[in-house]
């Protein structure tokens, strides 16, 4: 064991994987600093399934090494991790509590420390009373949260949440991001795999975009933002606008009735001249230089990496 | 935590969660009733339906004849003074099963003739012939002025009765024919075990495939853990099962034992109602006794019961997690079911034969053995050398289809979408 403090949670390095002919994960090195919420981004099949199940030990790299906590993935590195896939699956007959019990074993957990654990959990979520229930007899949501405490019971450095909140009504999922928070507060690593971007920009610190098999953008998220530049105009105003959609100094992001968002490809833009021009012929009520959302981010860094392969 | 912890966390949860169903708790009251209620109703049809679903006008023209083959059997015989023509419209009519012409000659030609609609199966031709045959004799004997005491005489049976000679050179009691019965009791029973707990081991790893809970598990074991953990798990509740029945068989021996074969009179009651109702159960219970029980015989079927159920829910596993539903699964494993699907069938063959070399070559043979061994240890002495043989090749047998089912698993649970076809199983023995 090392010494735990500067090693990172995870450290993935040059790492391939193949089935078939098709790449899966070609050369994905990333970094997860301890007590972090690291965002795993990318497009459907861009390989973060693949990747997620070489840190779980399902799958073997076909290169490269992936460490957890400085060590090599193993079955011992196993019972630090948890794992919340995103189709989840429980035991359709049997008992909550049973299967609660059951996963936190096979964790490594006694059985005595699971059910109190189990317990405890249900009732934070307020679902003490299904305890002895089938898992049948739940509604979706029910089963989700079952799902979600079952990652728990085994006191996991290292949390691996795919899609976390789907399925969940907005009260739950507040409560989801209020635990999900509280974790990275007493210190455990999260990795938070979601197309979900607003989430990325509350929750994460780092972040990783995959696609087609490669980490095409990573690193901070604040940082990233920062790099993309205050390029971006939110306006909100009364009048005909058409006059700016014609201007070839924006690219139209949004564009509803009375508000307005664009992208500023002119590099010679002069923002000051700009709104005295909006000032003249609109009743402008907002008026504000971003940066890009992230949602705007995943699409022009996928998009342009497209471009770049060919 | 050790990787032992591991795959007992699995075992227990598997055997666990399976005993405490009710599914479980009403098989294993129920299998036994509904064992004897097969066997009473097979008995059942056996005695009551067996030669009395056609019935044959007796026109005799000899003129005594007749009132002894309804002696014999007044359910499948009966008089008929009608003309042979007008029972000839009858059976076109199909009015009547069948008639009979007795020639006046029968007793210096021996030829009778019997007119049906066609087929009425060799049990009613032999019957008639058998009856038909004793008749003559006596009446022929009878005409040659035979004494009574020789006649009767001759109308005595032989009893065959069936000794063995131990290895210490004692003679005992042999049970050949109840033991021919038991070994195919035995054999039925293996096979629907090893197919029901097989199959239970397929539907739970196509559980876990189709409900996602795979993932889960393999991020927490080794895929092999998983598999042979099931397989342990579930082997296990199918030998509570067995050594439960066994017990209450024990227990209903003790105690009822003596009450029904203890008493000698008794067991010649039972054999004297089988002899009145004729037909084949006489011919089939006479010179059979009730064995003793065959503690060599019981440890002989739990042994081929554990390494044969093995050997299938192994495959049954690694074909489980190759599909995605039960449908998909049947017709991969139909390769490793036909074996056993052969053994049941040839198993009365098995019976008649137990030391051919067919049943000495499928005793061997690993998909086989298990069900047919038992019936060959049942029936007849089986040399030690060929027990080892078969062990040995089921041993060797089973740690194929670990090797097999263990690569094939770990592809197959995390793969879903299109069934894979045999070349692709294959693929993946090669390539994991």
């Amino acid at each position: 064991m090392q010494n735990q403090s500067n090693v990172p949670v995870i450290e993935v390095k040059n790492v391939k994987k193949q089935f078939g002919d098709y790449f899966a994960n070609n050369d994905i090195s990333l970094k997860v600093e301890t007590g972090t919420i690291f965002g795993l981004l990318g497009p459907n099949g861009a390989g973060k399934t693949t990747l997620i199940r070489m840190i779980n030990n399902i799958y073997m790299p076909d290169a490269g090494t992936i460490t957890i906590f400085g060590n090599p993935v193993s079955e011992d590195t196993q019972n630090q991790v948890a794992y919340l896939p995103e189709e989840r699956g429980l035991y359709k007959k049997q008992k909550v509590i049973d299967q609660l019990i059951y996963f936190a074993q096979l964790k490594g957990v006694e059985k005595n420390v699971a059910k109190k654990r189990a317990e405890q959990w249900l009732i934070r979520f307020d679902a003490a009373s299904w305890a002895n229930k089938k898992i049948q007899d739940l509604s979706k949501g029910m089963a989700q949260k079952v799902q979600f405490i079952s990652t728990l019971l085994h006191d996991p450095k290292l949390l691996i949440l795919d899609e976390p909140f789907s399925g969940f009504d907005p009260i739950n999922a507040e409560l989801l991001k209020e635990v999900i928070l509280e974790l990275k507060s007493q210190g455990k690593t999260i990795i938070l795999s979601t197309h979900v971007m607003h989430q990325v920009e509350q929750m994460c610190d780092d972040m990783c975009l995959i696609n087609k098999g490669k980490a095409i953008l990573q690193g901070n998220v604040r940082e990233i933002k920062k790099s993309f530049g205050r390029d971006t105009i939110l306006l909100e105003f009364e009048g005909d606008a058409s006059f700016i959609v014609e201007n070839p100094s924006f690219k139209i992001v949004n564009q509803t009735a009375h508000r307005l968002e664009l992208k500023i490809i002119d590099n010679n833009f002069d923002s000051k001249l700009f709104l005295n021009e909006l000032n003249q012929r609109l009743e402008v009520y907002k008026y504000e230089l971003v940066e890009p959302s992230f949602h705007e981010i995943f699409i022009q860094s996928v998009k342009g990496n497209e471009v770049e392969i060919g | 935590m050790g990787k032992y912890s591991k795959i007992k966390t699995i075992i227990a949860h598997e055997y666990i969660s399976k005993v405490k169903t009710k599914g479980f708790l009403i098989g294993t009251v129920l299998g036994p009733l509904g064992l004897v209620a097969l066997i009473g109703i097979i008995v059942y049809i056996s005695m009551n339906f067996g030669d009395t679903s056609k019935k044959l006008a007796i026109v005799d023209n000899e003129g005594t004849i007749y009132t002894e083959l309804i002696k014999k059997d007044s359910s499948l015989y009966y008089k008929s003074e009608k003309s042979i023509d007008a029972l000839k419209k009858e059976l076109q009519s199909e009015n009547i099963d069948g008639y009979v012409v007795i020639p006046e000659d029968i007793l210096d030609k021996g030829n009778v003739s019997v007119y049906t609609g066609g087929g009425g199966g060799l049990g009613l031709i032999s019957s008639l012939e058998d009856n038909l045959t004793s008749i003559v004799r006596v009446k022929r004997l009878e005409r040659l002025g035979t004494d009574a005491s020789v006649i009767d005489l001759i109308r005595q049976k032989v009893n065959v009765e069936t000794n063995k000679i131990t290895e210490t050179g004692e003679t005992e009691k042999d049970d050949t024919k109840a033991m021919a019965y038991v070994g195919y009791g035995l054999g039925f029973a293996m096979y629907f075990l090893v197919f029901i707990y097989g199959s239970f081991v397929s539907r739970g790893v196509i559980e876990e495939k189709s409900n996602r809970i795979i993932e889960v598990l393999a991020s927490s074991a080794k895929p092999f853990e998983i598999m042979m953990g099931k397989v342990i798990g579930i082997g296990l509740v199918g030998l509570t099962q067995i050594i439960f029945w066994l017990l209450l068989g024990f227990g209903l021996l003790t105690i009822l034992g003596p009450l029904i074969f203890g008493d000698p009179e008794s067991l010649k009651t039972m054999t004297d109602m089988a002899e009145a109702q004729g037909g084949g159960m006489a011919s089939q219970t006479q010179g059979m006794s009730i064995p003793g029980v065959d503690f060599t015989l019981i440890l002989g079927f739990l042994f081929y019961f554990i390494l044969g159920y093995f050997t299938y829910a192994t495959f049954f596993a690694g074909v489980g997690a190759a599909v995605d539903n039960e449908q998909d699964a049947a017709q991969l494993q139909l390769p490793i079911t036909l074996p056993i699907i052969l053994a049941i069938m040839i198993t009365p063959q098995i019976m008649n034969n137990p030391d051919s070399t067919l049943a000495v070559v499928l005793s061997i043979v690993p998909l086989t053995s298990p069900l047919i061994m038992i019936v060959r240890i049942a029936a007849t002495n089986v040399p030690i050398i060929e027990i080892a043989a078969s062990i040995a090749a089921l041993i060797g047998f089973f740690f194929f289809a670990v090797w097999v089912s263990a690569k094939i698993y770990r592809i197959g649970i995390l793969m879903t979408g299109k069934k894979p076809k045999f070349s692709d199983l294959i693929k993946w023995i090669r390539t994991a």
